[in-house]
């Protein structure tokens, strides 16, 4: 008879172990009160086994005992922790003293696994036989285990039944005095080759069982009888395509599509046949499959080359889930994966990778508009002009640098109207824009803007970025402007107006200008110190070459 | 204990196991004096010094087929086998079971305890003579082996016998709804297998014997039974692991799925199959594939077992079916089932030309096929496993006693227990087991068997003693 002290200890730990229960699902490994939780619950069970040798819990419906007194009840199904046990056929548990904190971990994390989800397929008295704890001990219930319940007795009374008669027994022993001498097989003896050989054999069998699978289901597809035989095949390919991408199989994963690619061209195949492959070849692009690729994306490093090579069999089906997963994925190579997918795939369906510009995720938008200018394709156009007017200055800045870069001079009052933008990067990476898309207009329209009177106010980055942008033309309109500008004088904004000459000295450096040198070496002397130093600049640069 | 400190203590008694059998080993070949005996007690020396430290006391015993070193069961690993099993034999030859080391061992100890132990295999009492020749040896106590059937050999056949006829209605009851396509899980099925493995780990003969059970009217599901017990039973000869024993168990439990398609008129025919029924019979690889995927989608288990099942008819040199465009070597589990398959089907009636065969006439017909049909590998084991006269061999000894052979025996294959069934004067008896390695005082062999027969053809089989 145990002690109320004892009692009360082993109550403690059941506590202990429901709180751990719930905490375990609650929170990650790497929260505090997680190791927290698993750590007073073993302290519970080192005090109890201070002085004791072991933990014995009977377990009923409702109710667990310890030494025949209860220490826990809940006649409800929810959260009751003896039910839990129970409904699996555990009837009893015993720890003993020994226990270590890794098999309570275990035990606990066992525990508070979420046994109702579907993928979790053992119950809990399998997976307390896969741990096969040294100081956790069971007894198991199995009769619910036979589907009938009077199954042995039957099986037990036919075989009895057909036991030989006595006569037949006598015949047999008569009959063995006739027999042949006993042929016995020899037994080879097991030596060290066998054990060797056996070594090797184990060895080869660790190897990813998937490609044999996917070899036997096209097996399964060649020797199909039926149009159910061929829908079977081609479900469990699907299935195995899916197995692959969650296991970060990709290369068996693209080694179906490869395969059934040369299937579909097989002229003995039926048109029927190919019809239903063809939702093979849909399935990898379906938006479940493209969020399991991103949730493999960015759980590991995928080789770059076999990412690759998987995308080349998704079709334009692919381009909005992978749109949604490309603003949710944490990792950078992860996106960038996703946009050299959507590079690839956004080259057959500009409109539908267009349709992420209107991505409420700036940053979405960004990407899919340097996709647009990845591929390159002059259809993008249409879209891309839609942007301009995002309310994210990255998103502006993006797209003008596309509009550029794709060149057409449909753009140019856009780009032109872009130089007004209230953000000066913006209005940078129109003026350059512009000069790449058509740089005659381009450059008579910079040339009116830094002439303008409103330029002088813009900032010294800015002012500079046009002069660079400048530089590109080196005839007599251009350099005249800048002997121009070099050489004016202001009695008002004096230093505003240096700048602006800082800036033509940069320029004119920036253009190896020869003809400027008088005037810079003058300079050199200047007051201001922004004008000095750029005119310094500018002289090494034209008489350097640096 | 740490978790990291039990697994190196693990390891520490596995060592121990191990070069205990390699000092015996080397003392058969030299002299107890020479330096490869010496070297080798150096070592066990260290290595059981280290455990004394920590632990107190060490004891070493064999407890079946399996050792244990203080209280924890030592599990067979590939690299030990041979080591592990060499030693289990000689304890079983001195009827030695344990060995206890109280104190700090000396090299001189162990010295002492060779000579004692080399000098015992020769005498009419093993043990009591090794008992004798250590009583100047105080740090080591030696014990007779426990009794596995200490607690009741009752309550352990009830136990092995529910668990096989528990086997035997789940495999019907899954097959059964599956063929109605109802969704069934798999759950239970790894409960059912779990229980087997268990039984195979530690009473291995019973739940083999119950396999040599033959007459069962619902063949299907016995069979699909037998084929994982005899599967999980090589694949523990094969040093694999309780969760790898499990997972071959499920997948030989599932590889004949496929004939749930095959109507039952068919599969219960009792003459031979036409041309026609052949080839719905060589589809059922294929349907196997097809129901255990269907089953519950992919996952390890389920690419494993659907493998098997539509491998296991293949033969090892591919002569079998189905005939398929690409071959690759077989699974390692497909050519443990095929082995079990072969030997079940055989053994039993219905299949095979309908003509059961005796065990003793089946393996030999395996071993023929061994290189074509089967793995020689795995059959040297399979036939270790089994022994020369497997359980359910119909014998006549030369004693004019009738037998089945009842359990088998690894030392000496040839020498297995019997359940005699006529005496020697030819009236029939209730059954008692008589041990052939059991000698006169002259030191010669009580019973030897003379000659094997047909159990089937008599209709004779083990059910009625063991059930």
């Amino acid at each position: 008879m145990e002690t109320a002290e004892d009692i009360k200890a082993a109550k403690e730990i059941i506590h202990a172990i429901l709180r751990t229960k719930k905490n375990l699902r609650m929170y990650p490994e790497n929260n505090p009160i997680y190791a927290r939780t698993i750590g007073d619950t073993y302290t519970r069970f080192r005090s109890f086994f201070n002085y004791r040798d072991e933990l014995n819990l009977k377990i009923n419906q409702n109710d667990i005992l310890y030494d025949s007194e209860q220490i826990y009840y809940n006649p409800g199904k929810d959260d009751n922790l003896a039910f839990f046990f129970f409904k699996d056929g555990l009837r009893e548990i015993t720890f003993k003293n020994g226990l270590s904190e890794t098999e309570i971990e275990e035990f606990l994390k066992i525990l508070s696994l979420d046994f109702d989800r579907e993928f979790v397929d053992d119950d809990i008295v399998t997976l307390l036989w896969e741990r096969d704890f040294q100081n956790i001990r069971y007894v198991v219930d199995e009769a619910f285990l036979a589907e009938d319940e009077d199954y042995e007795t039957e099986a037990v009374r036919e075989i009895k039944e057909k036991a030989p008669d006595a006569d037949e027994l006598l015949k047999a022993y008569d009959d063995a005095f006739k027999a042949d001498e006993v042929k016995g097989v020899s037994i080879v003896p097991l030596t060290d080759d066998h054990l060797h050989s056996l070594a090797r054999e184990l060895e080869r069998d660790v190897y990813d069982k998937t490609d044999k699978l996917v070899e036997i289901l096209f097996e399964m597809l060649y020797q199909a009888e039926s149009a159910g035989d061929y829908e079977d095949a081609l479900n469990f390919l699907e299935g195995a395509i899916e197995f692959s991408i969650r296991h970060g199989n990709m290369e068996t994963a693209s080694s179906i599509m490869k395969r059934a690619t040369g299937l579909i061209n097989d002229p003995s195949l039926p048109d029927n046949v190919k019809r239903q492959m063809r939702l093979l070849f849909s399935f990898p692009s379906s938006g479940e499959m493209i969020k399991l690729l991103g949730e493999l994306l960015d759980s590991v490093e995928i080789d770059e080359k076999v990412f690759d090579e998987y995308v080349r069999f998704l079709d334009k089906n692919a381009i909005p889930p992978f749109i949604t997963i490309l603003g949710e994925l944490k990792s950078i190579n992860a996106r960038k994966n996703v946009i050299n997918a959507l590079t690839f795939l956004g080259g057959k369906d500009i409109r539908a990778l267009a349709s992420g510009l209107q991505d409420s995720r700036w940053y979405v938008v960004r990407n899919i508009i340097y996709i647009l200018r990845k591929i390159g394709d002059k259809k993008a156009e249409e879209y891309l002009l839609k942007a301009v007017r995002h309310s994210d200055v990255r998103v502006r800045k993006e797209v003008i640098k596309t509009l550029g870069e794709l060149g057409n001079r449909g753009v140019l009052q856009t780009l032109k109207d872009c130089l007004e933008d209230p953000e000066s990067q913006v209005r940078i990476s129109a003026a350059r824009a512009l000069s790449n898309i058509a740089p005659e207009v381009a450059k008579r329209i910079i040339l009116e803007k830094v002439s303008g009177k409103n330029f002088m106010d813009r900032d010294l980055d800015e002012k500079k970025e046009f002069y660079e942008i400048l530089s590109q033309w080196k005839d007599g309109d251009v350099v005249d402007f800048l002997m121009r500008t070099l050489k004016k004088k202001s009695f008002f904004r004096g230093a505003v107006n240096d700048e602006n000459r800082a800036c033509a000295a940069y320029c004119l450096g920036l253009m190896g200008n020869k003809d400027a040198l008088p005037v810079l070496y003058e300079l050199r002397d200047s007051k201001n110190e922004l004008l000095r130093e750029y005119a310094y600049t500018a002289i090494k640069r034209i008489e350097y070459g640096r | 204990m740490a978790d990291k400190e039990e697994k190196e203590v693990i390891k520490s008694a596995k060592d121990i196991v191990n070069q205990l059998a390699v000092i015996i080993k080397t003392a058969h070949f030299h002299d107890p004096g020479n330096v490869a005996v010496v070297t080798a007690i150096d070592r066990f020396v260290a290595l059981a010094n280290s455990l004394i430290a920590s632990e107190g006391t060490l004891v070493l015993e064999l407890i079946g087929e399996f050792f244990y070193v203080n209280g924890t069961r030592i599990k067979y690993s590939l690299e030990y086998l041979l080591n592990f099993d060499f030693l289990g034999r000689e304890f079983k030859k001195r009827e030695l079971g344990s060995i206890i080391f109280r104190n700090a061992i000396k090299p001189a100890d162990i010295q002492a305890f060779l000579k004692a132990f080399i000098a015992s295999a020769f005498s009419q009492n093993p043990f009591e003579t090794l008992t004798e020749n250590l009583a100047d040896v105080d740090c080591l106590i030696i014990g007779k082996p426990k009794k596995l059937k200490e607690e009741g050999e009752f309550d352990v056949r009830r136990m092995v016998k529910k668990t096989y006829f528990n086997a035997a209605s789940y495999t019907k009851g899954i097959m059964n709804r599956i063929k109605s396509g109802e969704k069934v899980s798999i759950k239970k099925a790894k409960r059912v297998v779990e229980s087997m493995v268990d039984l195979i780990l530690e009473e291995e003969e019973l739940l083999l014997g119950m396999t040599a059970i033959k007459g069962h009217d619902e063949y299907t599901y016995y069979h699909s039974v037998n084929v994982s017990i005899l599967s999980v039973a090589l694949g523990q000869r094969l040093g694999l692991s309780r969760k790898s024993l499990t997972e071959l168990g499920l997948v030989a439990l599932f590889h004949d799925m496929g004939k749930i398609e095959i109507p039952d008129e068919i599969l219960n025919k009792p003459t031979n199959f036409t041309e026609d029924e052949w080839r719905l019979i060589r589809r059922h690889p294929f349907w196997g594939v097809r129901a255990i995927l269907r089953l519950k989608g992919l996952d390890a288990t389920a690419i494993r077992s659907a493998i098997v099942a539509f491998e296991h008819h293949m033969h090892y040199d591919f002569s079998g079916y189905p005939k398929v465009r690409r071959p690759s070597e077989l699974d390692f589990y497909s050519k443990i089932v095929s082995l079990a398959d072969q030997y079940d089907a055989m053994t039993s009636s219905r299949v095979y030309s309908r003509i059961p065969m005796s065990p003793d006439k089946a393996l030999s017909i395996m071993m023929e096929r061994t290189g074509t049909q089967l793995d020689p590998l795995l059959f040297t084991f399979f036939i270790n496993m089994v022994g020369v006269f497997p359980i359910g061999t119909l014998v006549i000894l030369d004693t004019k006693e009738l037998g089945l052979v009842y359990k088998s025996n690894s030392l000496f294959p040839d020498r297995p227990r019997v359940l005699v069934i006529i005496d020697s004067k030819g009236s029939r008896v209730e059954g008692y087991v008589v041990d052939l390695t059991e000698k006169d005082a002259g030191g010669k062999y009580l019973r030897t068997i003379l000659k094997t027969m047909d159990p089937n053809k008599y209709k004779i089989n083990l059910a009625e003693y063991l059930l």
